[in-house]
């Protein structure tokens, strides 16, 4: 990797590069050990969990088929796939400026509406889902997308972030471009947000599988099988008496895909973020 | 651009880092309204009404009568409360430096110039997009104690001629919070990894190369240059996960569903089963804001103590 | 344009695009609205479920349209295991177009407090509904302050299921009606099997530890003195703690499954496929998988201690109708077409899902069947000792076993605490709750 070559002075030796390495493979198999167990449950009939017997003869992919078959399942990948894109692209730019004007902006009221949205931060949703609920039905919006992305906008722990981390970039860099003439607008776009690519990143991965994990939310606000997401179609599988570990499994592993396609992109320009903004040489 | 400002840009920055400016007053009102007309709908009200319910006897349906501070001081002679709270405060102080100095660790062993970097980093990261549901069922069956894992240490015993067996992880009240943590950590380290190793690669190499110059060791290059480098990073990820360690639902749920005997279960099951399962949603708003009181208290706390301790490039 | 003005219009048309994406959308649903006179009605129908279980409940509605056109029934199902929280949001919307007319529930007590209940007495002595098919105690369960409230499917009879092979492998003579503990005991201990290491590799019994109230009945102890309005714990009563102690031994010897080792293991279904355990002890939920596994198994009666009586906790969830249904007649016309026994009853056990809450049919050639298991007569004599003592018929009963009882027993399943012990503070604690909550009440 390009960033990590720079590394003249740190560079390990032999001895300690295959130590690491070995440490770091060790660590790889317990992280994914779980993973091997999800893959072989989904591969075998569920008798065949049951008994903990899995002959190599009985190996098969219809676990995979009959997940979509039982329920709709790509509609329902489809449905979390829309929520979570919106609700993380317009959360962290909703949020940024708001925690641009918190971090860089002077105006009446912002230490104690801070701190309103930092109180906010520790009820958990349990509570406010009753309310929230019926918020949603008076708006018309329940069983529609905008129940299941208009209040995951606002979130008070990405503006809380975004404004720890705006704060630590220097004031003369505003200073600089507005005496160039540049609104704060601009200031923001042009400035803040490419010098905080690497936060937003992480954020927005933090924020989508958030998203894309969210259950008892859509739960309570859809109703048809038009507006279910992916938690709640797994769900079906876990029953009151006995559960299809086989299909819970492989919808398991099916869900997992969308996701992993977004993090090897974001983690891209991830990397990218961090040597375009020259953060590695500041 | 009014020129008071011009003024006033030659004064230093630290003395005055926000300068008073009437035209942004505007401006910064606009640029938090899309947040803030969100958070009155969705957040505020929500939040409002909590804390209004939490003084009422609230059923299924609404009000049943004003309680005053009854929910309040129920929670004090409570003892189910109190066990949860425990609960929850023994995952914040384990989850919270294990998961940081964890996630640091590998951190620091993936930004070596070492092969392989790219799969090491997707494979620590492949937990946190995994559903929760599926992860704490697959623990489940991992940890059980006629599980693989349990298997694996029995037979490393009898392998190496001494009698080793792994405890009863799931199963005893001692025992079960510790499942939980592994779980978390599992789940949520490559996250914390993730960010760290960005933290990591803008640390200036100058500044290594001059400790290096002046003798530093590795470890002392670690700790007095890399380290309060990345302060920012660290008190952003111990904000983040302290709050998902407070909120921790799902893992304990769904693994060991709070228990045996209550042993595993946090403060906020304890919300959920007394707002969805007791139909007591005064006594479920009563916990959250007793709880609330408490962290918020502690969050101002971080704050103060932030500033000591956080290095920001602004001073 | 100066730059101010710029930004000002920009961030306003942020701020316009979220107001218009937001904007709602006029609602599309609007059921059961002011039905025409020509058109049937509707009612909304829900239960818990994946999709997949819904085919049969949807079955049962489509045999219902059949002979009843005027009424049109729709589905409404959820995962179980949210099914609750999601009907309560509903009924906490307070909105009738929300909440389904006719929902299946558990326990009926505690949502006929909250108001959200129709009271079915009226309609049963209008229609001249026939209560007494019920087994006996079961419609306890659904009864508030001594009015019905719901109408139980289902009597969830928990019978020993036993497997024939590994009995025979031990060379143990198969469980019968006369078999004491003692027998149970003698069984269990050839039933165990263990390997080198001292490690369990066969169990005798798995069951659940929240069905302990069998034994503690059977003993002639009670968990309290009265179940709807309680004024007293009696697990600290000798018999209680006898009983107790039991199940609690058997545990600690290895001959049945510990409570938390049971749920790793997928539950006493998983365990008795698997021939991880030679018996369980479980309602007649079960049978349809064992059949389909054609698994060489039959089902006995629960044995009973020297001296003790024969009881199984009468409960079952059930069916009951919204106080805020815009349809109640017809609801009422579904509800009991549901519960008689040419309707859902028959169709549900016909089925092979459930073991029927009236008498009529499950003594019927509906449910004896030549199917496994061949001892039908065993269920229904278990059920035929159907009485209260389970769980509480009050309100706070949930709130009472999950964080008093439960919790407790946990701990002795767990072979954490001894129950000579920890019945006795289990009690105190229980005593206390009672006293909060006001109870006695008058």
């Amino acid at each position: 990797m390009e960033d990590t070559n720079r590394r003249s002075t740190a560079r390990l030796s032999v001895p300690a590069q295959s130590a690491l390495t070995v440490a770091l493979i060790l660590g790889s198999l317990i992280m994914l050990a779980p993973f091997f167990v999800m893959l072989v449950v989904s591969l075998w009939p569920n008798e065949a969990f049951l008994a903990r017997h899995f002959p190599l003869n009985q190996i098969t992919l219809a676990n995979f088929v009959e997940t979509f078959r039982v329920i709709p399942f790509g509609r329902y990948i489809l449905n979390s796939a829309i929520v979570t894109l919106i609700v993380t692209v317009f959360q962290i730019l909703i949020s940024s400026l708001a925690a641009f004007a918190f971090a860089r902006l002077r105006f009446r009221g912002r230490e104690g509406l801070f701190l309103l949205y930092l109180a906010t931060l520790m009820i958990p949703t349990q509570v406010t889902l009753i309310p929230n609920f019926l918020i949603i039905r008076s708006l018309g919006w329940y069983d529609h997308y905008q129940a299941l992305i208009v209040p995951a906008l606002f979130s008070a722990l990405s503006t809380f972030l975004l404004r720890q981390y705006y704060r630590s970039v220097p004031l003369d860099l505003d200073e600089a471009a507005r005496m160039d003439g540049a609104s704060s607008l601009r200031i923001w776009w042009q400035v803040i947000v490419p010098l905080s690519w690497p936060v937003m990143s992480a954020l927005a991965i933090f924020t989508f599988q958030g998203a894309w994990n969210d259950f008892l939310w859509p739960l309570v606000v859809t109703n048809s099988d038009k507006m279910r997401t992916v938690p709640i179609g797994l769900s079906y599988f876990v029953g009151q008496y006995s559960t299809a570990w086989n299909l819970l499994m492989a919808g398991s592993v099916i869900a997992l895909l969308p996701v992993l396609v977004i993090y090897l992109l974001a983690q891209k320009k991830f990397v990218q973020g961090i040597t375009l903004t020259g953060m590695g040489g500041r | 651009m009014p020129t008071t400002s011009a003024a006033q840009s030659t004064s230093p920055p630290r003395r005055n880092p926000f300068r008073w400016r009437p035209d942004q007053q505007w401006e910064a009102y606009l640029f938090i309204l899309p947040s803030l007309l969100g958070f009155l709908v969705f957040v505020f009200i929500a939040v409002g009404a909590s804390l209004g319910i939490s003084f009422l006897d609230w059923g299924l349906t609404g009000p049943r009568g004003f309680v005053g501070l009854a929910n309040y001081r129920e929670l004090l002679r409570d003892p189910v409360f109190w066990r949860v709270a425990r609960n929850t405060a023994f995952y914040i102080i384990t989850i919270v430096p294990l998961q940081l100095a964890l996630g640091l660790t590998i951190a620091v062993g993936l930004n070596q110039a070492i092969r392989g970097t790219e799969a090491f980093r997707l494979i620590y990261f492949l937990p946190v997009v995994t559903t929760i549901v599926a992860g704490a069922i697959v623990f489940r069956l991992l940890l059980a104690r006629n599980g693989p894992l349990a298997d694996a240490v029995t037979g490393l015993g009898q392998l190496l001629g001494i009698p080793l067996s792994l405890p009863d992880l799931l199963g005893s009240t001692r025992n079960s919070k510790v499942s939980v943590v592994l779980l978390t950590l599992w789940k949520n380290t490559g996250f914390t990894m993730v960010v760290y190793l960005a933290a990591l690669q803008g640390v200036p190499q100058e500044l290594i190369d001059a400790a290096h110059v002046d003798g530093a060791n590795a470890w002392q290059r670690f700790r007095n240059v890399t380290v309060p480098m990345i302060s920012s990073t660290t008190f952003f990820l111990f904000i983040l996960q302290t709050i998902g360690a407070f909120q921790l639902f799902a893992e304990p749920f769904v693994m060991t569903r709070g228990g045996p005997a209550q042993s595993s279960e946090p403060v906020v099951q304890y919300i959920y089963d007394n707002a969805f399962r007791f139909t007591r949603m005064g006594k479920a708003s009563a916990i959250a804001w007793f709880l609330f009181i408490f962290i918020f208290g502690f969050t101002l706390l971080q704050n103060i103590m932030q500033r000591r301790w956080v290095y920001y490039e602004t001073e | 344009m100066s730059r101010r003005s710029w930004s000002v219009l920009s961030v306003l048309a942020v701020v316009i695009m979220l107001v218009t994406a937001c904007s709602p959308v006029p609602a599309t649903q609007a059921p059961a609205a002011a039905p025409a006179a020509a058109t049937p009605v509707t009612l909304t129908w829900a239960f818990w479920g994946s999709p997949e279980e819904a085919v049969s409940h949807k079955a049962v509605a489509d045999a219902f349209m059949k002979e009843h056109p005027e009424i049109k029934v729709e589905t409404w199902n959820e995962p179980w295991d949210n099914y609750f929280t999601k009907i309560q949001a509903l009924w906490a919307s307070g909105d009738p177009k929300a909440v389904p007319d006719i929902a299946f529930l558990w326990p009926t007590p505690k949502y006929a407090a909250e108001g959200v209940l129709e009271n079915l007495d009226p309609y049963i002595q209008k229609s001249g509904y026939d209560l007494n098919d019920y087994w006996g105690g079961l419609l306890e369960s659904a009864k508030y302050k001594g009015s019905v409230y719901g109408l139980p499917r289902d009597n969830e009879i928990n019978v020993l299921y036993f497997n024939k092979d590994l009995f025979d492998k031990a060379g143990v003579k198969y469980p019968d009606e006369n078999w004491t503990w003692d027998d149970l005991l003698a069984a269990a201990e050839k039933l165990t099997v263990k390997d080198a290491s001292g490690k369990v590799t066969q169990y005798a019994l798995a069951m659940e530890g929240g069905k302990y109230s069998k034994w503690v009945n059977q003993n002639g102890g009670a968990i309290l003195d009265d179940y709807v309005n309680p004024s007293k714990c009696l697990l600290s009563t000798p018999e209680s703690i006898a009983a107790v102690k039991f199940f609690s031994d058997m545990m600690n010897n290895g001959y049945a499954m510990r409570d938390a080792d049971l749920s790793q293991a997928g539950g006493d279904q998983a365990v008795f496929l698997s021939g991880q355990a030679a018996m369980i002890i479980q309602n007649t939920s079960r049978v349809s998988s064992f059949n389909a596994a054609k698994m060489n198994y039959d089902v006995a009666v629960v044995p009973i201690p020297a001296g003790g009586k024969r009881w199984n906790p009468a409960g079952g969830a059930a069916w009951v109708m919204s106080a805020k249904s815009d349809n109640k007649d017809a609801a009422w016309t579904f509800l009991s077409w549901l519960q008689g026994k040419d309707g859902g009853e028959k169709l549900y056990t016909e089925r092979g899902e459930i073991f029927p809450a009236l008498q009529s049919v499950a003594n019927s050639s509906v449910f004896m069947t030549d199917q496994p298991p061949a001892n039908k007569k065993g269920i229904v004599a278990e059920a035929a000792a159907s009485g209260v003592g389970g769980f509480g018929y009050f309100p706070e009963w949930d709130e009472l076993d999950s964080s008093v009882i439960g919790p407790a027993m946990q701990k002795i399943w767990a072979g954490e605490a001894d129950p000579a012990q920890a019945l006795p503070e289990l009690c105190k604690l229980a005593d206390q709750f009672l006293k909060d909550k006001g109870f006695p009440k008058q």
